[in-house]
């Protein structure tokens, strides 16, 4: 029992890691249709700038958090402008994915140049010893990301919900043509969604880079097993991507143990396929009907 | 920017000599990760041989040249090595080649310099295959060589530390999913054999993995007294920041990467005690020891005056040392020539890890025998002696032990078969 606890605290804490990521998909997805796959690398840029801010110029953790914030924002607006608004522009389905991808390699590529490719130790800005809950333990760091992970969906859902901006970004995602007409300057609405998009990236990663370690290539792998948890929860769902998050986490864990930690990897993936057959559209996801 | 200068350095020295490509110098390769998660290892490789490529050519050089060195980033990916194998044979004309430090690019990489009869220094890569790729029968001769303690001489001193002077009974093996990992995982088992005992768990991890909690628990549910490792720094941190996580925390022993720099500092106190075979620890114990650390110190300046990784620059700076003692005996920068003064060393090379007497034959080519590591230990963020009676023998040079070509040890040479030694 006390196993099965260790290992679904684990898998909540890992699905949470996955959670905050996956936020910055849902944020694009929700005004403009388009993803951006570079995700990962704005993860990486957030955790190397914050370790900048914290290792080399001795500053404090939490101070660090806005000024990371300010860089994703102006990362963000870069990446639309660059690869997002020409192809929104000319109506191209698919001329986007590839820009986003390209971005973040290129992204990659300047970290590697700047900070090394070697994986860096993020000094954590919590107590590193265990705490016991209930007979298993957890870290700090990781209630911190617990924690992040669910005030990012309160805002995120209180945002859509309450806010006049919020109404603009879901007009926008329902029907782009309509809300324009009623006013809405869509594209500004969409480079502002891809600012945040790229703010709660930083976000994340200076939140997750004390437990996993930072460097250039630290956003690749996660990047893309957030995207399996926003494809499982769906795309438009605060909730889903929480729920995803847990989902996968910790079905990772206990695959690894119950089953082959060869095998780890494959049961979240499954999963990813399963809802794809049977709800394409995720759990949590509201299916759209799409007019041609 | 250093590559630049190289390239620029060549073509306008291909510009002034036209096509008789006047060789003023003795170029060699230097083949390794300078990036990425295996760079402490090949970082540390390249400064050691850079050392010693100075001290030579302040020295006057070799056969009145001076030696120049062609430095390559291989990335630790098997492409790249191919890629970089072909350009230093073909353009840049290289007389012998220092590296790899990943066993894959090694395999994937130095059938080139077979092909082309150039020699090979693996000086850091440990995969057991390495040296055996090209050997005697099918071949009739092999121009790969190795400086470095392999891993069918660690994984044996991995279990035997672990099993017979620790005393533990229950054992898992932790091993990563790359060749290394898993060919390392097969040696820890077959050694284990030898020794009656069975693995409790042998778990599996990916690189870049962030959570090794499922791993970690079975080998606690197991009742594991002891883990043992094969992996490299990063994911080796990750085991460490696991356990500390878990409460949980028995010794960690495992194969020579467990001294990187990039897991020491990753797993900080958590990786305090670990144990690894090493061929050179960072201890001034002898007069030669002591002028290479302090002048690696000076010229590299590395943080906290700790070498990322000692064995790997000790391992880098020797293997340049053996390299001109053949050319010196050779006459000549021929490969084929530079091979067979390699495999019948007449001079003694006095280097940081050993002495060199005849480190090599026709059929023999790895320099490092199973009496020459030690155990090191991470303490205080720093790779030291794991046993006092091994420091205080620390100045005693430790030479291979020769094999069966039973051609009477040199007189002269101290044979020290220490307490390893002497177990199976």
């Amino acid at each position: 029992m006390e196993i099965l606890l260790q290992l679904v605290y684990s898998g909540i804490a890992l699905g949470m890691i996955y959670a905050v990521i996956a936020f910055g998909y849902q944020l694009t997805f929700a005004t403009s249709d388009t993803l951006n796959f570079g995700q990962g690398e704005a993860l990486m840029l957030g955790a190397l700038v914050a370790l900048t801010l914290v290792d080399r110029l001795g500053m404090n953790y939490w101070l660090a958090i806005p000024l990371v914030g300010a860089f994703g924002l102006v990362q963000g607006v870069l990446v639309e402008r660059i690869g997002v608004s020409p192809a929104i522009k000319i109506k191209s389905e698919f001329g986007w994915i590839m820009s986003t991808i390209a971005l973040g390699i290129i992204f990659k590529n300047v970290a590697e140049n700047i900070w090394g490719r070697d994986d860096m130790r993020f000094p954590s800005p919590l107590p590193e010893a265990p705490i016991k809950l209930l007979g298993a333990n957890v870290l700090p760091m990781e209630l911190l990301v617990i924690a992040g992970a669910v005030l990012m969906m309160l805002a995120v859902e209180f945002f859509n919900r309450k806010t006049i901006y919020g109404k603009a970004v879901v007009a926008t995602f329902n029907d782009r043509d309509a809300a324009k007409l009623m006013g809405i300057n869509t594209g500004l609405v969409i480079t502002f969604s891809y600012a945040l998009s790229s703010l709660t990236a930083g976000f994340a990663g200076m939140l997750i880079a004390p437990l996993t370690l930072t460097g250039a290539t630290m956003g690749a792998v996660l990047g893309l097993k957030a995207f399996a948890v926003a494809i499982i929860g769906g795309l438009n769902s605060g909730m889903g991507i929480i729920v995803g998050g847990i989902i996968l986490g910790v079905a990772e864990t206990t695959t690894g143990f119950y089953l082959s930690t060869g095998y780890k990897d494959v049961s979240g993936l499954v999963l990813l396929l399963l809802v794809l057959a049977v709800k394409p559209a995720g759990l949590f996801g509201k299916s759209a009907i799409k007019k041609v | 920017m250093q590559r630049r200068t190289h390239l620029t350095i060549l073509a306008s020295l291909m510009l002034s000599a036209g096509f008789a490509f006047a060789a003023d110098t003795i170029k060699i390769g230097v083949s390794g990760p300078f990036t990425g998660g295996s760079s402490s290892m090949g970082v540390s490789m390249r400064d050691g041989v850079r050392l010693a490529t100075e001290e030579i050519n302040k020295a006057g050089g070799v056969l009145g040249k001076k030696l120049e060195l062609v430095e390559r980033d291989d990335e630790a990916k098997n492409e790249r090595g191919v890629q970089i194998a072909q350009e230093l044979i073909n353009k840049e004309q290289v007389v012998a080649n220092m590296g790899y430090i990943n066993t894959g690019v090694a395999l994937a990489s130095q059938r080139f310099y077979q092909e082309a009869k150039i020699p090979v220094f693996n000086n850091v890569a440990t995969g057991s295959a390495i040296t055996q790729q090209f050997k005697a029968p099918e071949y009739p001769d092999n121009y790969i060589f190795r400086n470095a303690a392999n891993d069918s001489i660690q994984a044996p001193m991995i279990v035997e530390e672990a099993i017979g002077r620790r005393g533990f009974k229950k054992v898992a093996i932790l091993a990563d999913s790359t060749n290394y990992g898993q060919l390392g995982k097969a040696d820890l088992e077959k050694a284990l054999e030898a020794n009656g005992v069975k693995a409790v768990a042998v778990e599996k991890f990916n690189i870049k993995d962030v959570d090794m909690t499922p791993q970690l628990l079975k080998a606690k549910e197991a009742g594991a007294e002891v883990i043992l490792t094969y992996a490299i720094g990063p994911e080796l941190a990750q085991i460490a920041n696991g356990m500390t996580k878990l409460g949980w925390k028995v010794p960690m022993i495992g194969s020579w990467t467990l001294s990187m720099a990039n897991f020491i500092d990753n797993a900080g106190p958590g990786g305090e005690g670990a144990r690894m075979p090493q061929t050179f620890i960072q201890e001034p114990n002898t007069v030669k020891r002591k002028a290479f650390i302090d002048a690696y110190l000076k010229t590299f300046k590395p943080k906290n005056n700790r070498m990322d990784s000692p064995v790997s620059a000790a391992q880098g700076y020797d293997s340049v040392y053996l390299l001109v003692a053949a050319i010196k005996q050779a006459g000549s920068t021929d490969g084929v020539k530079i091979r067979e003064a390699l495999e019948n060393l007449d001079a003694k090379v006095e280097g940081v890890v050993t002495t060199y007497d005849k480190p090599y034959t026709h059929d023999d080519h790895e320099a490092i025998t199973k009496n020459i590591p030690v155990f090191g230990e991470v303490k205080g963020a720093k790779v030291v002696y794991a046993y006092e009676e091994d420091r205080l023998k620390g100045s005693d040079i430790r030479t291979k032990v020769k094999a069966k070509p039973a051609a009477a040890p040199a007189a002269g040479a101290k044979d020290k078969p220490k307490d390893k030694a002497d177990k199976n």
